[in-house]
């Protein structure tokens, strides 16, 4: 069974590319856009995965987070051509909790990518996240996805770590990383080690 | 089951389907089954309330698309939820027409070759299952292992494909050898499993250890099975006629391959002498060559292979595709997995705890990495029963690190200290003060051993984790430090000599743990090159603060080695000092919880001055400062080099529009943050040290690699002379492993050479605009941990 974080489904399959038919229209889903969208919105994304996910698994994001997903529609007959599914949460972590934004799917369809399209959402992603008050975006990766690595690294993401074998086909994953504050060191830090540390200076 | 849960289970399938917005008429499936009769609701105990109409009239008061959960249902339950219906998530559904059973007939006669082939497929399965991939994918899609687990058979009779096989009736021989093998394959599982689940490993990253309910004939002895094998290799032998001697060499060599596999298995548990363990892995070594050249003799049954059976198992996953390696791919895993059951094998040779890390370091340094099977043996070599390697305490294998590292001739190590009753005694504070010291540094000690058996990326995850263990050991090492200074009367000394800094003392076991906390801090950034963490442009910073962590470390050994050698210095020096220790002929006593059973003869006891140990923790002294050195001169250059590209914008950031550079410092620093010493570097001296604001032009930044990269290669050239003694690698294949990687160190720090010159020249040219520049990937240059960029001309049609 696919586990939480593996979720991701961020594209990279270099097919016959087309012209983006004109100027598209970005919008930001919500919740009576279900039966026009979301059909649409579970075929893009399948694609790219080995396991389907369960409808629940979208409404999961889309019930909770409508405000952070954004899709790209074709401007002459709006149907779909890319989608950003993300959620944003209180992450209790080691130290202190920070509000942390998670890109959990990002598709463009593969006859419009190269023109910037997931950059856009990625970016409506991040605003929308941003103006919600996150601390970090996180995110994971297939090791072998170039192109979507480099589209997040462009924006300023980092890989902080690598997850062995994270999919299920076996592959690698990276997890990128994009703080938007500065984290306070001190509530994070050991109370006092300066204290005892010196003798050895 | 609760009676309730079906009666909502049945009266929601109607409603599910009319949610579901992909299947607009899913009744054309779910009319063609029949609804089951109701559940029975009464039974002792149980009060039931029928809650359905309940339910369908709270549940009709949804609309489409509203989610219910409770607050503690997380997106891991989500992504957990099936459609029921749907082919691709749901297990029980059929294609119409399609039937749960197989087809294949296992009682059907076999040819020879079919056999033959059908146990290559199974060779295939099973190294599929070793590379992580779950069973229900590889070995469990075999008709043959599945009639033959169920139902579950509980003597070696009943294991058996053919169910109604009478006991005294003849077997057909290509049965009977089918058969044998598929007992082998299933019970080397079955062991292979037990030691993965026993040590620490990551399911579902190293391996799957679900057996789907199935039992893999833990009940069944092994000697039967192998008396099972026996007998068969004995029908091939006697029908050798019948067959030609190339098929009954064919079917011989995969059974005895089999044999040799569970004997080896079965030697390993004793953690004995390795030669005598090696035997059975060089047995298979050698069949596994034969097994190789008779492949073509197999024929193909690709219909005793279903992904049918995965309904069969516990499992919600619906029916996955086999995953099965070529016979190529597996021929060289196997093959690999044979050279490193044997390799490993050589950790039981102890001969110093340096040595051992070293084993281990290098051994799990190989590409590929060793299967999770040889890593978990590893383990269980190692922490068996917390006695290592079968034969050492914690507390020797402690003691004579701390030997070697900075203690070489000590009163603190002398385990006549715990023979001392007297508490006025200052030994009997000593002992005291030196077995808290030992419980409170013995995990973290040992934790090093244990992550470096993980996978590559959980090493350096779990590496992170130990650093802030490590902190807080440093630390309390000082307490005990300073405990210690006075029982020993140690005299505090000026450090560096000469310097008018105020006199210390030793501190010998906080100057042991920080010497690993460094080391452990120097292993991450390097991982991180390993693992390709970093993106170009962060090199040059990733290799400044390597090399300022290797600098610190050099400067620390040389201060360790300053207070080992000292002749003042008398916690080194207890033979020479005023007390001279009440010596007693009998083993000394020691806590029972570190102890092995066997009697060791005691390393540091009754040590005469100038000793053995002295030198030997001169030579690791030299060896450690010159490692630490080397990289500091290498990783220095490197960073320089980097930064001379950055200048010449041959490397240059993405835009990163959402970040800065002083946030990007804090996310790649964040393990580091906590460490109180060394402490983190503030972003701005980090900036500043990395852009070499002081040296003005790009030649002088080039110069200064050119002279630091040769520094370096001058440091690897007495390193490459080393042998095992002096590179503590005195353990079978280990020097050879770091041997191996000082010459690929060594081309790495000729590459920086050569590309520092490369550059220089185009520069001084002025050409430096026209180069190329490229970070090979791990892997792809000379050291996994020297990312050597590759510099060249560019192409004309980029210079346009």
């Amino acid at each position: 069974m696919a586990t939480v974080d593996k979720s991701t489904a961020h594209s990279a399959d270099p097919s016959p590319r087309a012209e983006l038919p004109g100027q598209l229209d970005y919008i930001q889903y919500e919740h009576s856009l279900e039966a026009q969208y979301l059909p649409a919105i579970r075929a893009l994304i399948s694609k790219d995965l080995s396991e389907p996910y369960s409808i629940y698994v979208y409404r999961y994001f889309l019930y909770q987070w409508g405000h952070l997903c954004f899709m790209a529609l074709n401007p002459t007959d709006s149907s779909l051509i890319g989608v950003v599914i993300c959620k944003l949460e209180r992450h209790a972590s080691h130290s202190a909790p920070t509000l942390r934004g998670y890109i959990a799917m990002l598709a463009v369809a593969a006859t419009y990518r190269g023109h910037g399209v997931a950059t856009a959402l990625v970016k409506m992603a991040i605003d929308a996240m941003a103006e919600r008050d996150a601390d970090e975006i996180v995110l994971e990766t297939e090791e072998t996805n170039t192109p979507a690595m480099r589209l997040y690294e462009r924006l300023g993401f980092l890989r902080s770590k690598k997850l062995h074998r994270y999919y299920l086909n076996g592959n690698s994953a990276y997890r990128l990383v994009l703080l938007l504050k500065p984290v306070d060191v001190d509530a994070a830090a050991d109370p006092e080690p300066d204290e005892c540390l010196p003798v050895l200076r | 089951m609760n009676p309730d849960d079906d009666a909502i289970t049945w009266g929601m399938s109607e409603d599910l389907m009319d949610l579901n917005l992909d299947h607009p008429n899913p009744g054309l499936h779910f009319n063609s089954f029949e609804e089951p009769p109701p559940p029975m609701i009464s039974s002792e105990g149980v009060i039931a309330h029928d809650i359905t109409q309940k339910f369908f009239s709270a549940a009709a008061s949804l609309k489409p698309g509203e989610l219910v959960k409770d607050g503690y249902f997380t997106l891991f339950e989500a992504v957990g939820s099936l459609e029921v219906m749907d082919p691709k998530m749901d297990s029980g559904c059929l294609a119409p027409g399609e039937s749960l059973d197989e087809d294949y007939d296992v009682t059907r006669p076999l040819l020879p070759s079919e056999v033959v082939a059908i146990i290559d497929q199974l060779l295939c399965l099973e190294m599929a299952w070793h590379l992580g991939y779950p069973l229900s994918q590889t070995l469990f899609t075999s008709v043959y292992i599945e009639n033959m687990l169920q139902p579950s058979p509980t003597t070696i009779h009943d294991a058996d494909f053919i169910k109604d096989h009478a006991p005294d009736a003849p077997r057909d021989p290509m049965h009977g050898a089918l058969r044998a093998y598929c007992l082998g394959v299933i019970k080397s599982c079955y062991y292979v499993n037990e030691r993965i689940k026993y040590e620490h490993s990551y399911e579902e990253e190293d391996s799957v250890t679900n057996t789907y309910n199935r039992s893999l004939l833990e009940n069944i002895d092994l000697y039967e099975i192998r008396d099972e094998i026996m007998e068969a290799r004995k029908t091939i032998h006697d029908l050798r006629h019948a067959l030609s001697d190339e098929m009954a060499d064919a079917l011989g060599f995969r059974l005895e391959f089999r044999t040799a596999f569970l004997r080896a298995i079965e030697l390993s548990e004793l953690r004995s002498d390795p030669e005598s363990l090696s035997l059975p892995w060089s047995q298979m070594n050698g069949v596994w060559q034969v097994v190789g050249k008779t492949r073509h003799l197999g024929k193909p049954v690709p219909e005793a292979f279903s992904t049918k059976i995965q309904r069969r198992l516990a499992s919600t996953m619906p029916p996955r595709p086999i995953v099965q390696p070529s016979a190529e791919e597996t021929h060289e895993h196997f093959k690999r997995l044979i050279a490193d059951g044997i390799n490993v094998l050589n950790v039981l040779n102890y001969s110093d705890s340096q040595s051992l890390l070293n084993f281990v370091m290098t051994f799990q340094a190989q590409k590929p990495q060793p299967l999770i099977y040889i890593r978990a043996l590893l383990q269980n070599f190692l922490f068996h029963d917390m006695v290592i390697l079968g034969r050492l305490s914690i507390r020797q294998v402690i003691d004579d690190d701390l030997s070697i590292v900075v203690l070489p001739n000590s009163l603190l190590l002398d385990p006549a200290n715990d023979e001392v009753e007297a508490p006025h005694n200052p030994r009997y504070g000593i002992a005291h003060q030196m077995e808290l010291f030992r419980q409170r540094a013995a995990q973290s000690y040992l934790d090093i051993f244990r992550a470096f058996c993980q996978n590559r990326c959980r090493v350096r995850r779990t590496l992170f984790h130990s650093l802030q263990d490590w902190e807080t050991v440093q630390i309390d090492a000082e307490d005990i430090d300073q405990l210690l200074q006075h029982q020993t009367e140690e005299q505090p000394l000026v450090y560096p000599p000469g310097s008018g800094a105020p006199p210390s003392h030793s501190l010998p076991l906080s100057s042991w743990a920080y010497h690993y906390k460094l080391r452990l801090m120097e292993w991450t950034v390097q991982l991180g090159f390993e693992l390709e963490i970093y993106q170009p442009d962060e090199l040059a910073g990733m290799y400044w603060y390597l090399s300022h962590l290797a600098k610190t470390r050099a400067q620390h050994l040389d201060r360790i080695l300053f207070f080992a050698t000292h002749p003042a210095s008398t916690a080194n020096n207890h033979h020479r000092g005023r007390r001279q220790p009440p010596l007693s002929t009998s083993t000394p006593t020691t806590d029972a919880s570190s102890t092995s059973s066997t009697p060791q003869p005691q390393p540091t006891a009754t040590i005469p001055p100038s000793t053995p140990h002295q030198t030997r923790n001169k030579s690791y002294l030299h060896l450690a400062t010159l490692e630490a050195t080397t990289t500091h001169q290498l990783a220095d250059a490197l960073s320089l080099l980097y930064t001379a590209l950055a200048r010449l914008r041959l490397i240059t950031p993405p835009p990163r529009p959402y970040s800065t550079d002083a946030l990007r410092y804090q996310v790649r620093m964040k393990p580091f943050a906590p460490i109180g010493l060394p402490e983190l570097p503030s972003f701005d001296t980090f900036s500043a040290a990395v852009a070499r604001e002081g040296i003005l032009s790009v030649t002088g930044l080039l110069e200064r690699a050119g002279r630091a990269a040769a520094a370096a290669r001058g440091g690897l050239e007495v390193l490459g002379r080393m042998g095992e003694a002096e590179a503590f690698a005195v353990c079978g294949g280990c020097w050879e492993r770091w041997a191996e990687g000082v010459k690929d160190w060594t081309r790495a720090a000729i590459a920086v050479g050569v590309a520092v010159g490369a550059v220089k020249r185009a520069v001084v040219e002025g050409r430096g605009g026209g180069l190329a520049v490229e970070v090979p990937r791990a892997g792809k240059g000379y050291h996994e941990w020297w990312a050597v960029p590759r510099v060249g001309e560019k192409r004309k049609e980029e210079q346009v």
